[in-house]
């Protein structure tokens, strides 16, 4: 072992692992931050700059609901990927998984599912609290998994799920937290982590849409089923299904996980006799005095979701997968601004933050127009995803560990906004799983 | 371009029409996103963007409705088309309110209009344009296509009565009205009915038709009796995409189905066949209302829908 081997191991990282990612991101991890490849992806070309060839992997969705349903249709564009079965234990999902895929299998049982061979990589996208048999019986199976977020309704399970993971290292677990794998938030992240906005002074985030939240079937029996987001015997609840994007955004920029979350939550709107709150606040506490508050409604659609992150030198928002920057009227100049569009929001003025503004000026693309070649968060993280089966294992940006760190957030988030009462995380929660 | 969706659900209880209206909305906003020709980064965008460079991979239900827009092409004989973007604008009929184009322009426009020129392989699920110049635009099915799979959505939800509409232009029912009989709904006139000056007349003028829908869908077309004067000749703003220029040959055109597409689809492809279109699709529930010759100032075709005396139509 030469002497650069041993002092790899020594900060426990494997060498090899560091060659699969690039040039940026051993630099990175010996300098102990975390690595963010900038090179923003296009439709189709691979991550990590090799060729990725005419192999498929063949992909089977669990759970055929609306999300297991965009997870399916991203699918169907992802070059090396094959949609080659479902799974949902209700038939009218069944049928119509066949209407819209004719050419996948279809099961109402995911065991049927797990059997065949062909399948090399699992989505489970069923409700929260059915993720962790699904996903430990996957991974026993032998199947790569992509486990939709939050990882599970109970922090017991979520370890369960991550120590499964960790356990299965020839395979590859990522967790549904498709902003880590966002190039715009990736890009955005780094460029504050350059400083930009100076000293964070705390963050805001929300979450507004006009909806019940409730499913109606022709069956009785199934809606129940159906309704689990406002059964409070297995929600996470508003803070829990929807928020833990936010949240672990927020934690992902901070660095750092919150030390204390307090929560209040009302139901406003829906008096239908449900107990999970319609409208929800909590506090994030973070161990240097910032806060996170986030705001989550059902009753009003005003302003959609957004995050801010808030410093001395300039505001950051995040919206749409997009990032704009609010300059302090004393914050140095950045030099850039030249390529970027700015967009008034109502007094103030916005930079669009466009990830790798210079390379798509070079290619002849329009920094400050919409890039067709943009895709959603789900797709990026797919992609990703597949292209980690094909050419991994490597670490995930959103493996298990980060996956269960947002899951705790999340439940913590929401027993503080359903006791109506202040939570402290214990960091040993966190270190439970490593 | 925005469109406003109204879906009335009848039955019980409220909490889970709500639901289900919900969960319906929901789809349409999905294929609003996915389907529009004005964003960059939808399906139909990204289509555009790239095509005509190499082939676009795009979804199963993208590729199939493609599929489909070539099927009903085919089948109106070239009226419908969903090419027919790049005439539409060197006739500044895209938003504007039109002009002669130069014969060079047009002659480009022409060669990038048709619909031998999309290239779908449903082994590799992708499109490709034969040559630059060529664009695509679902805006002629979306709506319909929507409320079809909004419809669906409502049925598995156990809606058994409901009326969808978009725009007031695609309109889809399922089962029937509270009364029993089909859902009714009124064909209007179109609103600028006017003499050749273009002034729009005063009042309210009845109906053309009342439809009763019972788990079908109903498309309506319209120029609105729209034309720009080129020199000594009025031009409707209707394009006719096998001829690759204008037509006034109907002022308004509906179509009922089973498939809110389809009915999307032939009321546009009616509105330029004109009169004889009730003729070369004699499968469908149709309506032509078109410019009358000599005193009469409209005529009504119709075929399997009953359309009500106007004093200036005559009925055929």
């Amino acid at each position: 072992m030469t002497e650069h081997e041993q002092s790899d191991r020594e900060r426990g990282v494997p060498r090899r692992e560091f060659l699969r990612q690039g040039s940026i991101a051993p630099l990175a991890a010996f300098m102990g931050a975390i690595a963010i490849p900038l090179e923003p992806r296009r439709a189709g070309r691979p991550t990590h700059g090799r060729a990725l060839g005419e192999e498929k992997v063949g992909c089977g969705v669990i759970g055929y609901g609306e999300w297991g349903r965009e997870i399916a249709a991203a699918l169907g564009r992802i070059e090396n990927a094959e949609l080659t079965a479902i799974a949902d234990n209700f038939p009218t999902m069944l049928e119509r998984a066949r209407r819209a895929t004719p050419a996948a299998a279809t099961h109402d049982d995911y065991r049927r599912l797990l059997e065949d061979d062909a399948i090399r990589a699992v989505f489970v996208a069923t409700p929260t609290h059915r993720h962790r048999e699904i996903v430990e019986a996957a991974l026993q199976a032998g199947k790569h998994v992509y486990c939709e977020a939050p990882l599970a309704h109970t922090i017991a399970d979520a370890r369960a799920i991550a120590d499964a993971a960790k356990a299965a290292s020839s395979l590859v677990f990522q967790a549904g937290l498709p902003y880590r794998t966002e190039p715009q938030h990736r890009g955005v992240f780094q460029f504050m982590r350059s400083g930009a906005i100076g000293r964070a002074s705390g963050a805001r985030a929300q979450w507004h849409r006009k909806t019940s939240w409730r499913r109606a079937s022709a069956t009785p029996a199934r809606e129940k089923e159906l309704n689990w987001r406002l059964d409070e015997a297995v929600s996470p609840g508003l803070v829990g299904e929807i928020g833990i994007h936010q949240l672990d955004a927020a934690a992902w920029i901070f660095t750092g996980l919150p030390v204390a979350v307090s929560g209040q939550g009302q139901v406003l709107q829906w008096r239908d006799g449900r107990k999970v709150a319609d409208t929800v606040q909590a506090i994030f506490e973070y161990a240097d005095g910032i806060r996170l508050t986030y705001h989550a409604t059902l009753a009003n659609s005003f302003d959609g979701e957004y995050s801010l992150y808030y410093g001395s030198d300039g505001t950051v928002m995040m919206r749409d997968a997009k990032g704009w920057l609010f300059k302090e009227v004393d914050a140095p100049l950045l030099g850039w601004e030249v390529y970027a569009r700015k967009d008034r929001f109502y007094r103030e003025e916005g930079v669009a933050l466009v990830a790798d503004a210079t390379k798509l000026a070079a290619q002849g693309i329009d920094p400050t127009k919409d890039d067709p070649n943009v895709e959603s968060p789900l797709f990026y993280a797919l992609e990703e995803f597949v292209d980690n089966v094909l050419n991994g294992p490597f670490p995930p940006a959103a493996g298990y560990k980060q996956g269960y760190d947002a899951t705790v957030l999340a439940l913590k988030g929401n027993e503080a906004v359903a006791g109506n009462k202040r939570v402290e995380l214990d960091p040993s929660l966190f270190a439970a799983v490593s | 371009m925005a469109t406003r969706f109204e879906l009335v659900l009848a039955g019980a209880p409220e909490l889970r029409l709500r639901a289900a209206g919900e969960q319906a909305v929901a789809v349409i906003q999905r294929l609003e996103a996915r389907l529009s020709f004005y964003r960059a980064t939808s399906e139909v965008g990204r289509i555009n963007a790239a095509a005509a460079e190499r082939p676009v991979r795009v979804d199963g239900e993208v590729f199939a409705l493609l599929v489909r827009a070539r099927e009903l092409w085919q089948r109106t004989g070239g009226a419908f088309d969903i090419t027919v973007g790049p005439l539409l604008s060197c006739w500044g009929l895209a938003g504007g309110s039109g002009r002669i184009p130069a014969a060079a322009e047009l002659e480009r426009a022409r060669a990038g209009v048709g619909m031998h020129l999309l290239e779908l392989d449903p082994q590799h699920c992708t499109v490709r344009f034969a040559r630059p110049g060529v664009s695509v635009d679902l805006g002629g099915i979306g709506k319909g296509y929507a409320l079809e799979q909004a419809a669906h959505v409502l049925r598995e939800a156990g809606v058994t009565s409901a009326l969808l509409h978009g725009g007031t232009s695609s309109v889809q029912a399922i089962g029937c009205a509270p009364s029993g009989r089909g859902w009714p709904v009124a064909i209007a006139y179109p609103d600028a009915l006017a003499d050749d000056a273009g002034v729009a007349r005063g009042g309210d003028p009845p109906p053309v038709a009342v439809v009763e829908l019972r788990d079908r869908a109903l498309g309506v077309s319209a120029g609105h009796g729209k034309r720009f004067r080129a020199g000594d000749a009025w031009y409707g703003h209707v394009l006719d995409p096998r001829l690759g220029r204008p037509t006034d040959a109907a002022l308004l055109a509906a179509a009922v189905c089973d498939s809110g597409t389809d009915a999307d689809a032939l009321a546009t492809a009616l509105l330029v066949l004109g009169p004889e279109g009730t003729e070369v699709l004699p499968d469908i529930a149709s309506l032509v209302l078109a410019r009358g010759a000599g005193p009469e100032r409209y005529r009504v075709f119709a075929r399997g829908i009953e359309t009500r005396p106007h004093p200036d139509t005559v009925n055929e």
